[in-house]
Protein backbone atom coordinates (compact mmCIF):
# COMPACT_ATOMS: atom_id res chain seq x y z
CA UNK A 1 0.00 0.00 0.00
CA UNK A 2 2.74 2.24 0.94
CA UNK A 3 4.79 1.35 -2.17
CA UNK A 4 1.42 2.65 -4.22
CA UNK A 5 1.00 5.85 -2.29
CA UNK A 6 4.89 6.86 -2.94
CA UNK A 7 4.79 5.69 -6.77
CA UNK A 8 1.43 7.58 -7.15
CA UNK A 9 3.14 10.52 -5.03
CA UNK A 10 6.44 9.91 -7.54
CA UNK A 11 4.46 10.15 -10.76
CA UNK A 12 2.50 13.26 -9.97
CA UNK A 13 5.32 15.16 -9.06
CA UNK A 14 7.34 14.16 -12.11
CA UNK A 15 3.95 14.77 -13.99
CA UNK A 16 3.64 18.06 -12.34
CA UNK A 17 7.05 18.82 -13.52
CA UNK A 18 7.07 18.48 -17.16
CA UNK A 19 3.94 20.32 -17.11
CA UNK A 20 5.32 22.93 -14.81
CA UNK A 21 8.55 22.72 -18.05
CA UNK A 22 6.25 22.84 -20.76
CA UNK A 23 4.33 25.59 -19.24
CA UNK A 24 7.61 27.59 -18.53
CA UNK A 25 8.82 26.99 -22.14
CA UNK A 26 5.09 27.70 -23.57
CA UNK A 27 5.32 30.98 -21.99
CA UNK A 28 8.50 32.17 -22.70
CA UNK A 29 7.96 31.48 -26.13
CA UNK A 30 4.35 33.57 -26.35
CA UNK A 31 5.87 36.94 -25.12
CA UNK A 32 8.78 36.52 -27.81
CA UNK A 33 6.56 35.52 -30.44
CA UNK A 34 4.18 38.80 -29.54
CA UNK A 35 6.86 40.83 -29.20
CA UNK A 36 8.54 40.20 -32.48
CA UNK A 37 4.56 40.83 -33.72
CA UNK A 38 4.25 43.90 -32.37
CA UNK A 39 8.14 45.02 -33.61
CA UNK A 40 6.75 44.50 -37.20
CA UNK A 41 3.06 45.23 -36.75
CA UNK A 42 4.96 48.92 -35.78
CA UNK A 43 7.69 48.89 -38.09
CA UNK A 44 7.89 52.02 -40.70
CA UNK A 45 10.97 50.29 -43.38
CA UNK A 46 13.08 47.43 -43.29
CA UNK A 47 15.88 48.82 -41.94
CA UNK A 48 14.22 49.61 -38.45
CA UNK A 49 12.47 46.84 -38.81
CA UNK A 50 15.69 44.66 -38.72
CA UNK A 51 17.32 46.84 -36.43
CA UNK A 52 14.19 46.77 -33.98
CA UNK A 53 13.83 42.44 -34.34
CA UNK A 54 17.68 41.75 -33.31
CA UNK A 55 17.45 42.09 -29.65
CA UNK A 56 14.21 39.99 -28.90
CA UNK A 57 15.19 37.72 -31.28
CA UNK A 58 19.15 37.17 -30.06
CA UNK A 59 17.33 36.86 -26.54
CA UNK A 60 15.02 33.49 -27.59
CA UNK A 61 17.20 31.81 -30.24
CA UNK A 62 19.98 30.10 -28.88
CA UNK A 63 22.71 30.60 -31.88
CA UNK A 64 25.70 28.83 -29.98
CA UNK A 65 23.83 25.80 -29.68
CA UNK A 66 22.42 26.17 -33.29
CA UNK A 67 25.29 26.98 -34.82
CA UNK A 68 27.25 23.96 -33.25
CA UNK A 69 24.62 21.49 -34.28
CA UNK A 70 23.77 23.22 -37.89
CA UNK A 71 27.77 22.58 -38.88
CA UNK A 72 27.80 19.13 -37.22
CA UNK A 73 31.04 16.71 -37.23
CA UNK A 74 32.69 19.75 -38.77
CA UNK A 75 32.24 22.15 -35.81
CA UNK A 76 35.07 19.88 -33.73
CA UNK A 77 37.46 20.21 -36.26
CA UNK A 78 37.24 23.95 -36.02
CA UNK A 79 39.73 26.47 -33.66
CA UNK A 80 37.76 28.09 -31.10
CA UNK A 81 38.24 31.51 -32.92
CA UNK A 82 36.84 29.87 -35.82
CA UNK A 83 34.16 28.72 -33.30
CA UNK A 84 33.45 32.19 -32.62
CA UNK A 85 33.40 33.42 -36.24
CA UNK A 86 31.43 31.16 -37.67
CA UNK A 87 28.81 31.88 -34.51
CA UNK A 88 28.67 35.64 -35.35
CA UNK A 89 28.38 34.94 -39.49
CA UNK A 90 25.46 32.05 -38.53
CA UNK A 91 23.84 34.78 -36.44
CA UNK A 92 23.97 37.27 -39.54
CA UNK A 93 22.33 34.39 -41.72
CA UNK A 94 19.71 33.78 -39.93
CA UNK A 95 18.46 37.27 -38.86
CA UNK A 96 18.38 38.16 -42.40
CA UNK A 97 16.55 34.97 -43.43
CA UNK A 98 14.26 35.68 -40.54
CA UNK A 99 13.60 39.42 -41.13
CA UNK A 100 13.68 38.85 -45.17
CA UNK A 101 10.30 37.17 -44.72
CA UNK A 102 8.38 40.17 -43.13
CA UNK A 103 6.81 43.10 -44.58
CA UNK A 104 7.17 46.24 -42.20
CA UNK A 105 3.46 46.66 -41.20
CA UNK A 106 2.02 43.17 -42.37
CA UNK A 107 1.75 41.06 -39.01
CA UNK A 108 1.20 37.03 -38.84
CA UNK A 109 -1.27 35.68 -36.53
CA UNK A 110 0.30 32.27 -34.84
CA UNK A 111 -1.71 29.79 -32.88
CA UNK A 112 -0.01 27.54 -30.44
CA UNK A 113 -0.69 24.35 -29.67
CA UNK A 114 -0.08 21.76 -27.24
CA UNK A 115 3.46 21.34 -26.12
CA UNK A 116 4.73 18.21 -25.45
CA UNK A 117 8.34 17.03 -23.59
CA UNK A 118 10.30 15.11 -25.56
CA UNK A 119 13.16 14.82 -22.90
CA UNK A 120 14.46 16.24 -19.56
CA UNK A 121 14.77 20.12 -20.62
CA UNK A 122 13.09 19.55 -23.78
CA UNK A 123 10.30 20.72 -25.15
CA UNK A 124 8.58 21.15 -28.45
CA UNK A 125 5.92 23.95 -29.10
CA UNK A 126 4.01 23.23 -32.52
CA UNK A 127 2.27 26.57 -33.69
CA UNK A 128 0.73 27.13 -36.64
CA UNK A 129 1.49 30.33 -38.18
CA UNK A 130 -0.92 32.78 -40.66
CA UNK A 131 0.47 35.29 -42.71
CA UNK A 132 -0.11 36.66 -46.36
CA UNK A 133 -2.88 34.43 -47.12
CA UNK A 134 -0.65 31.19 -46.42
CA UNK A 135 -1.11 28.90 -43.16
CA UNK A 136 2.23 27.43 -42.00
CA UNK A 137 3.35 24.80 -39.09
CA UNK A 138 5.70 25.42 -37.44
CA UNK A 139 7.64 24.20 -34.62
CA UNK A 140 9.73 25.62 -31.86
CA UNK A 141 12.51 22.95 -30.24
CA UNK A 142 13.43 24.25 -27.06
CA UNK A 143 16.06 23.49 -24.01
CA UNK A 144 16.15 24.53 -20.83
CA UNK A 145 19.66 26.21 -20.48
CA UNK A 146 20.06 27.02 -16.80
CA UNK A 147 16.59 28.07 -16.17
CA UNK A 148 16.25 29.92 -19.40
CA UNK A 149 14.18 28.17 -22.42
CA UNK A 150 15.61 29.19 -25.78
CA UNK A 151 14.78 27.71 -29.14
CA UNK A 152 17.61 25.55 -30.65
CA UNK A 153 16.00 24.70 -33.33
CA UNK A 154 13.03 25.26 -35.93
CA UNK A 155 11.06 22.66 -37.65
CA UNK A 156 8.53 24.45 -40.66
CA UNK A 157 6.19 22.39 -42.76
CA UNK A 158 8.13 19.14 -41.73
CA UNK A 159 11.78 20.87 -42.26
CA UNK A 160 13.98 21.12 -39.54
CA UNK A 161 16.48 24.55 -39.77
CA UNK A 162 19.08 22.53 -38.09
CA UNK A 163 19.10 19.51 -40.30
CA UNK A 164 18.84 21.79 -43.58
CA UNK A 165 21.74 23.95 -42.53
CA UNK A 166 23.80 20.83 -41.23
CA UNK A 167 23.74 19.02 -44.84
CA UNK A 168 24.68 22.29 -46.64
CA UNK A 169 27.78 22.64 -44.27
CA UNK A 170 28.38 19.12 -43.86
CA UNK A 171 28.89 19.20 -48.15
CA UNK A 172 31.14 22.40 -47.98
CA UNK A 173 33.15 20.99 -45.42
CA UNK A 174 33.61 18.09 -47.18
CA UNK A 175 34.44 19.67 -50.57
CA UNK A 176 36.89 22.48 -48.93
CA UNK A 177 37.53 21.65 -45.27
CA UNK A 178 37.24 24.12 -42.55
CA UNK A 179 38.81 27.54 -44.83
CA UNK A 180 35.98 26.14 -47.26
CA UNK A 181 33.19 25.65 -44.85
CA UNK A 182 34.13 29.04 -43.30
CA UNK A 183 34.18 30.73 -46.77
CA UNK A 184 30.73 29.40 -47.80
CA UNK A 185 29.48 31.25 -44.62
CA UNK A 186 31.25 34.71 -45.05
CA UNK A 187 29.66 34.37 -48.70
CA UNK A 188 26.73 33.43 -47.61
CA UNK A 189 26.56 36.52 -45.05
CA UNK A 190 27.55 39.01 -47.31
CA UNK A 191 24.94 37.72 -49.80
CA UNK A 192 21.91 38.60 -47.43
CA UNK A 193 23.15 41.89 -46.36
CA UNK B 1 16.40 -46.57 -61.91
CA UNK B 2 18.52 -43.94 -62.98
CA UNK B 3 15.16 -41.89 -63.64
CA UNK B 4 13.93 -41.86 -59.96
CA UNK B 5 17.93 -40.54 -59.07
CA UNK B 6 17.48 -37.82 -61.22
CA UNK B 7 14.12 -36.85 -60.13
CA UNK B 8 15.38 -37.06 -56.66
CA UNK B 9 18.15 -34.71 -57.16
CA UNK B 10 16.21 -31.63 -59.21
CA UNK B 11 13.53 -32.65 -56.14
CA UNK B 12 16.69 -31.77 -53.88
CA UNK B 13 18.21 -28.48 -55.73
CA UNK B 14 14.53 -27.09 -55.61
CA UNK B 15 13.93 -27.42 -52.09
CA UNK B 16 16.99 -26.00 -51.23
CA UNK B 17 16.29 -23.39 -53.47
CA UNK B 18 12.99 -22.52 -51.82
CA UNK B 19 14.80 -22.89 -48.36
CA UNK B 20 18.08 -20.45 -49.57
CA UNK B 21 15.25 -18.31 -51.14
CA UNK B 22 13.19 -17.97 -47.19
CA UNK B 23 15.75 -17.79 -45.25
CA UNK B 24 17.00 -14.52 -47.17
CA UNK B 25 13.78 -12.92 -47.02
CA UNK B 26 13.58 -13.20 -43.46
CA UNK B 27 16.91 -12.09 -42.34
CA UNK B 28 17.26 -9.41 -45.01
CA UNK B 29 13.56 -8.52 -44.02
CA UNK B 30 14.35 -7.70 -40.38
CA UNK B 31 18.37 -6.85 -40.68
CA UNK B 32 19.84 -9.65 -39.53
CA UNK B 33 22.66 -9.07 -41.98
CA UNK B 34 24.23 -6.25 -40.42
CA UNK B 35 27.38 -7.24 -39.79
CA UNK B 36 29.25 -7.32 -36.40
CA UNK B 37 27.39 -6.74 -33.35
CA UNK B 38 24.21 -4.07 -32.73
CA UNK B 39 22.92 -1.83 -30.80
CA UNK B 40 19.20 -0.57 -29.69
CA UNK B 41 18.22 3.58 -30.34
CA UNK B 42 15.07 4.84 -30.75
CA UNK B 43 13.45 7.82 -32.13
CA UNK B 44 10.47 10.07 -31.68
CA UNK B 45 8.44 11.10 -34.85
CA UNK B 46 5.46 13.73 -35.46
CA UNK B 47 4.82 11.10 -38.58
CA UNK B 48 6.56 8.26 -39.22
CA UNK B 49 4.30 7.42 -42.25
CA UNK B 50 5.82 4.62 -45.00
CA UNK B 51 8.69 3.50 -42.77
CA UNK B 52 8.16 -0.07 -41.07
CA UNK B 53 10.08 -2.95 -39.91
CA UNK B 54 12.90 -4.06 -41.78
CA UNK B 55 13.02 -0.15 -43.39
CA UNK B 56 17.14 0.99 -44.26
CA UNK B 57 18.78 3.20 -41.61
CA UNK B 58 21.20 4.70 -43.60
CA UNK B 59 24.12 7.38 -42.50
CA UNK B 60 26.37 9.05 -45.45
CA UNK B 61 24.19 6.75 -47.85
CA UNK B 62 25.93 3.43 -45.99
CA UNK B 63 23.14 1.31 -44.18
CA UNK B 64 24.11 0.94 -40.58
CA UNK B 65 20.98 -0.28 -39.43
CA UNK B 66 17.54 -1.80 -39.84
CA UNK B 67 14.14 -0.52 -38.45
CA UNK B 68 12.82 -2.73 -35.68
CA UNK B 69 9.42 -1.65 -34.33
CA UNK B 70 6.78 1.09 -35.21
CA UNK B 71 4.66 2.21 -32.02
CA UNK B 72 2.80 4.74 -30.93
CA UNK B 73 3.50 6.92 -27.78
CA UNK B 74 0.08 7.27 -26.32
CA UNK B 75 0.98 10.48 -24.33
CA UNK B 76 1.43 12.83 -27.20
CA UNK B 77 0.46 10.71 -30.35
CA UNK B 78 3.72 10.36 -31.75
CA UNK B 79 5.33 7.70 -33.06
CA UNK B 80 8.23 6.09 -31.67
CA UNK B 81 10.75 4.16 -34.07
CA UNK B 82 13.01 1.48 -32.43
CA UNK B 83 16.24 1.03 -34.44
CA UNK B 84 19.37 -1.76 -34.32
CA UNK B 85 22.56 -0.11 -35.40
CA UNK B 86 25.61 -1.28 -35.85
CA UNK B 87 27.08 -0.33 -32.25
CA UNK B 88 30.82 0.70 -33.51
CA UNK B 89 28.75 3.54 -34.38
CA UNK B 90 29.06 6.24 -31.64
CA UNK B 91 26.55 8.59 -32.34
CA UNK B 92 26.65 12.23 -30.58
CA UNK B 93 23.38 12.88 -28.51
CA UNK B 94 22.48 15.56 -31.06
CA UNK B 95 22.02 13.13 -33.90
CA UNK B 96 19.54 14.17 -36.48
CA UNK B 97 17.05 11.44 -37.76
CA UNK B 98 15.27 12.22 -40.82
CA UNK B 99 12.49 9.88 -42.70
CA UNK B 100 13.61 10.55 -46.64
CA UNK B 101 12.68 8.62 -49.80
CA UNK B 102 14.50 6.91 -51.89
CA UNK B 103 13.16 8.66 -55.07
CA UNK B 104 9.71 10.97 -55.37
CA UNK B 105 7.79 7.54 -54.66
CA UNK B 106 10.01 5.34 -53.45
CA UNK B 107 10.94 3.83 -50.10
CA UNK B 108 11.20 5.24 -46.95
CA UNK B 109 14.27 5.02 -45.10
CA UNK B 110 15.89 7.02 -41.36
CA UNK B 111 18.90 9.10 -42.86
CA UNK B 112 20.76 9.84 -39.53
CA UNK B 113 23.52 12.66 -39.59
CA UNK B 114 25.71 12.83 -36.53
CA UNK B 115 26.17 16.10 -34.62
CA UNK B 116 29.02 17.95 -32.71
CA UNK B 117 28.02 17.02 -29.22
CA UNK B 118 30.63 15.53 -26.94
CA UNK B 119 27.67 13.41 -25.24
CA UNK B 120 27.30 9.73 -26.93
CA UNK B 121 24.05 7.86 -27.36
CA UNK B 122 23.71 5.03 -25.42
CA UNK B 123 21.80 2.18 -26.43
CA UNK B 124 18.23 2.17 -25.46
CA UNK B 125 18.25 5.91 -25.32
CA UNK B 126 16.28 8.34 -27.73
CA UNK B 127 16.93 10.26 -30.72
CA UNK B 128 14.83 14.11 -30.25
CA UNK B 129 15.64 16.39 -33.02
CA UNK B 130 14.06 14.42 -36.33
CA UNK B 131 12.36 14.97 -39.06
CA UNK B 132 9.19 13.54 -39.85
CA UNK B 133 8.28 12.54 -43.38
CA UNK B 134 7.33 15.24 -45.45
CA UNK B 135 4.30 15.31 -46.75
CA UNK B 136 4.24 15.92 -50.63
CA UNK B 137 0.74 15.77 -51.46
CA UNK B 138 -0.22 18.49 -48.86
CA UNK B 139 2.54 20.76 -50.02
CA UNK B 140 1.78 20.38 -53.70
CA UNK B 141 -1.71 21.06 -52.55
CA UNK B 142 -1.02 24.05 -50.56
CA UNK B 143 0.93 25.55 -53.55
CA UNK B 144 -1.41 24.28 -56.67
CA UNK B 145 -4.96 25.87 -54.55
CA UNK B 146 -3.22 28.29 -52.04
CA UNK B 147 -4.90 28.62 -49.35
CA UNK B 148 -8.39 29.52 -47.86
CA UNK B 149 -7.53 31.77 -45.14
CA UNK B 150 -7.27 34.80 -48.05
CA UNK B 151 -10.30 36.50 -46.61
CA UNK B 152 -9.21 36.32 -42.96
CA UNK B 153 -5.71 38.18 -44.02
CA UNK B 154 -7.28 40.81 -45.88
CA UNK B 155 -9.10 41.57 -42.75
CA UNK B 156 -6.20 41.40 -40.77
CA UNK B 157 -4.85 44.26 -43.01
CA UNK B 158 -7.38 46.43 -42.11
CA UNK B 159 -6.69 46.24 -38.19
CA UNK B 160 -5.34 49.58 -37.69
CA UNK B 161 -1.82 49.26 -36.47
CA UNK B 162 -2.03 51.33 -33.11
CA UNK B 163 -1.71 49.32 -30.19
Amino acid sequence: MKKLVLTSLLIGLLTGFVHAANDAAENRLKSSVNEVVYIVKQAKSRDALIADIKPPLEKILNFGVMTRRSIGPAWKQLTPAQQQEATKLFTVMILRTYTAKFTPGEFPQVDFKTSSSTAPGRVEVPTTAMYKGSCYDAVYRMEDQNGNWTITDVVIEGVSLVADYRSQFDSEFKRGGTEGLLSAMRRSAAENK
Amino acid sequence: MKNTKLQFLVGLFVLLGIGAIAYLTLKVGTGSLIQGETCQIESRFANAGGLHPGSSVLMSGVTVGRVEAVRMEPSDFSAIVTMKITSVLHLPTDTMASIKTSGLIGDKYVSLSPGADETILKPGERITLTESAVDLESLIGKMAFGSVDKGTNSKEKNIPTNP
